[in-house]
């Protein structure tokens, strides 16, 4: 398991460097002077040649890179363009928004999918199992920012039921969570739907298992059978799922933030492409990376400590 | 398969779980903006600096400026013209000749964090620095501060510069600065400002908002609201959606929302256009060979039918523009020299004896600029030539007619383009001179009279004088061929109606002259 789990921690370390030399060369291969596009015609000489100098643009690509690069292995991901703040500040403050948001929206979509999905898969081709898989594939198919404006137009404009800007006041829980109930609810539907179609999927295949079927003949109560024994053979795909889709959030929520102008690292890398400040851009979305990269490695780990087969076999 | 199945029991819960919830929907109060003594807007992008040297400037840097630090004057209307108002700060300010401007303070404002009192040192510092800033451009003219006393002083211009009052003092950059404060950080600073003197403290929180709230040691007259909730949204539609859910008491809105509340505009609300300093236009090459002979431009420019861009990409909220002073200034024209008439386009191609002429249209990839470019395409397919419309990222479309950029300019035919103004007709102008050829002057053009003529009317203080030469300008830009105006942008703010609103002409918001009707 140590050794299985040291590989894991190697692989991700590269996985991170490609992402970061990949990241950088992307952001340079941009058509354009992004001094120009930032600043527009209005910008006097002395700011281009300052914004310019600030972001190394006078160096050869291979030492922006090496400057890059030595930097954030020092933890300095750089400073803004504009306000001088440095990068890792501005992430600090923009990342928990998210983290929360993709929390709060993959929860509230596990205590619905995963139940659905049981329900489901006990009953299969009934009434209940056929509008449960029409609504999933409905949920999945709906894209997050239709939800986020459909949610505002309904919840916030016609009802004016909820909030619709912002991430709440600092400092007061009740209302931080009183604005994270829409853009949670826009980022969740439709991981309910795949969560639903996961463990139905699964439970499916576990519950024609012998082992299942001896339970059934020794009288145990079907809710034990369901939860106890085969759900928890039957979880370990969507533990996976559940990591992909926290990494996917970290990044995807960027259409919920900026409908509901809440401020996260989505918003923020979007903010800051349209001003071409490129520091903050490539320090937000490294972290980003490092982080999908760590919930992933994370859910490998926790699906190989709970299932003994998949440690037998390390 | 089992049989779906409802009991009375299960029913009567889930109608009154329903009912409930109804109930406690309406019963939930509206948690609107409107707080009494409490004012919520919309900034539209990220702070970036607060530093009037070093700053981009614009919306929200000036803004936040405006609120926290003292000014001489203020941007005003009077009759549809920009002008200017002395400030909260000031008993007297006045142009006494065209290179001196006389001021005194009020005495009593003092710097937060202990640097003492506003003073006329103060002044000739905070204008000293621009000198040597980023935007010195704006300070060419500027000489020095005389001070004659604690609060009085002279602002000496070493030559005559008209847009003084408006485009220099009255902008962002004739914000003042503390000298000690600002020298006890370094001579700079960005988005943490070292001591304000204004009616309002600001806090800041990054992507979020900036809250002002009244500045305990103001000795002027209390602003009108208590605390001041700017937000930062960035996208329009998001904006406007906050502010139908009644979040936002006042937001710039696009072009399409400004359409669509012209027919219904959510209740108790206004629409207020804050200014329009924006001119687009049609350029063209005139080095280009398909473009060189003068007969073929004007014939473009009486083929464009402006009229239906106008309504087509912008809904008829736009105003036609004829030529680049923007309304509200001096210079601004009322018609110009050609106008829409295929059939005399079809003439001037037949003289210049150009058939089947084929062009490229670039424009950047936006709503109504390809729209625009498309309607323009309909209009010169009309009269025969055949045009390409290349919707260009940001990226390629800035560099295309800069010679530094590589040799795009040569190939560049006809394109949309967009430039914002500032609160002095001087400014567009100094993008089309001679040394402009190859950086932002595009069409690579240049005129002596037109040289000169720039040159006087930043001298020129006589507003109608001004104004002549700003005519005659547009004129000699519009008689190269190479432009066909299309229209100003307005920079267009829904409100309550109950709110009076205050713009500068470019859409920052003088938050200090907000209140309640």
């Amino acid at each position: 398991m140590w050794i299985y789990a040291i590989k894991r921690i190697g692989l991700s370390v590269v996985i991170v460097c490609l992402a970061a030399l990949t990241l950088f060369a992307l952001l340079h291969l941009i058509p354009g002077d992004p001094v120009s596009i930032a600043l527009g015609p209005r910008a006097t000489p002395e700011i281009q040649a300052r914004y310019a100098e600030k972001m190394h643009l006078d160096e050869p690509v291979v030492v922006q890179f090496l400057i890059f690069a030595g930097n954030v292995l020092q933890g300095d991901l750089g400073s803004d363009v504009f306000s001088e703040r440095p990068v890792a500040l501005t992430v600090a403050e923009q990342l928990p928004y998210t983290l929360v948001l993709a929390f709060a929206g993959l929860g509230w979509s596990a205590l619905i999918g995963v139940p659905l999905g049981c329900f489901s898969a006990v009953r299969p081709n009934s009434l209940v199992d056929r509008i449960t898989g029409v609504f999933s594939v409905g949920t999945i198919a709906v894209p997050s920012f239709l939800v986020s404006i459909w949610a505002i137009l309904v919840f916030a404009i016609m009802f004016r039921w909820m909030p619709v800007i912002g991430g709440g006041e600092s400092g007061d829980i009740l209302d931080q969570a009183w604005h994270l109930i829409l853009p949670a609810f826009a980022v969740g539907l439709g991981w309910v739907g795949y969560f639903a179609r996961m463990v139905r999927a699964s439970m499916l295949e576990v519950m024609g298992e012998n082992y299942i079927r001896a339970a059934r003949a020794f009288g145990l109560r079907r809710r034990t059978i369901v939860y106890r024994y085969a759900l928890r053979i039957a979880i370990l795909p969507t533990i996976t799922l559940i990591g992909i889709g926290f990494g996917t959030l970290l990044s995807g929520a960027v259409f919920a933030e900026i409908i509901f102008s809440r401020p996260g690292i989505g918003k923020l890398i979007y903010s800051m492409v349209l001003s071409r400040n490129f520091p903050v851009v490539q320090g937000a979305v490294m972290v980003t990376v490092a982080l999908y990269v760590l919930v992933t490695l994370l859910a490998d780990l926790v699906v190989a400590w709970i299932d003994p087969r998949v440690r037998a076999t390390l | 398969m089992r049989r779906f199945s409802l009991t009375r029991r299960q029913l009567l819960s889930a109608t009154a779980g329903a009912g409930a919830l109804g109930i406690l929907g309406s019963a939930v109060p509206l948690r609107g903006a409107h707080a009494a003594g409490r004012l919520t807007v919309r900034f539209n992008s990220e702070l970036d600096s607060l530093d009037p040297g070093y700053n981009v400037g614009g919306s929200p840097d000036n803004d936040i400026l405006w609120c926290i630090n003292p000014a001489l004057v203020h941007f005003a209307y009077k009759d549809g013209q920009l002008t200017w108002r002395p400030t909260a700060y000031v008993d007297h300010v006045a142009q006494a000749d065209p290179t001196h401007i006389d001021f005194t303070l009020k005495p009593g404002f003092q710097w937060t964090n202990g640097f003492g009192e506003l003073t006329a040192e103060d002044v000739a510092y905070s204008y000293d620095r621009m000198k040597t800033s980023e935007w010195k451009g704006f300070f060419e003219a500027y000489d020095r501060v005389d001070l004659k006393d604690t609060y009085s002083g002279t602002i000496v211009l070493s030559t005559p510069f008209a847009p003084f009052m408006t485009a220099t003092l009255a902008s962002g950059t004739g914000v003042i600065l503390s000298e000690k404060a600002t020298e006890s950080v370094g001579g700079k600073f960005t988005t943490d400002m070292p001591a304000t003197c204004g009616p309002y403290i600001y806090d800041w929180k990054q992507a979020q908002y900036v809250r002002f709230k009244r500045n305990p040691e103001w000795a002027g007259e209390p602003p009108y609201f208590d605390d001041i909730n700017a937000i930062f949204i960035t996208e329009d539609e998001a904006a406007a959606l906050a502010y139908e859910a009644g979040e936002l008491e006042c937001t710039r809105i696009t072009s399409n929302t400004y359409a669509r509340y012209l027919k219904q505009s959510p209740p108790h609300s206004k629409v207020t256009v804050a200014g329009a300093l924006q001119y687009m236009w049609l350029g063209m090459n005139t080095e280009h060979p398909k473009l060189q002979d003068l007969r073929v431009r004007q014939a473009i420019q009486h083929a464009v039918d402006v009229e239906s861009v106008i309504q087509g990409a912008y809904s008829g909220t736009a105003e036609r523009s004829y030529g680049i002073v923007c309304p509200g200034l001096p210079g601004k024209r009322s018609e110009s020299k050609y106008s829409y008439n295929p059939e005399k386009a079809r003439e001037l191609l037949n003289a210049a004896g150009v058939s089947g002429l084929a062009l490229e249209l670039k424009t950047l990839n936006n709503q109504e600029r390809v729209l625009t470019a498309q309607i323009i395409q309909a209009n010169l397919a009309a009269i025969g030539i055949k045009v390409t419309v290349l919707p260009q990222d940001d990226g390629p479309f800035w560099e295309m007619g800069q010679e530094s950029k590589g040799d795009t300019w040569k190939d560049l035919q006809i394109w949309i383009m967009r430039y914002g103004a500032g609160a002095d007709p001087y400014e567009p102008f100094q993008w089309f001179v001679r040394d402009q050829v190859g950086i932002w002057n595009w069409e690579r053009w240049s005129d002596d009279e037109f040289e000169d003529l720039y040159k006087k009317g930043i001298q020129e203080t006589d507003v109608d004088k001004r104004s002549d030469i700003y005519i005659r300008m547009q004129e000699i830009m519009e008689d190269t061929g190479a432009y066909v105006w299309l229209t100003h942008e307005p920079e267009v703010f829904v409100h309550r109606d109950t709110l009076h609103v205050d713009f500068a002409p470019s859409g920052e918001q003088q938050l200090l002259y907000f209140k309640d009707l």
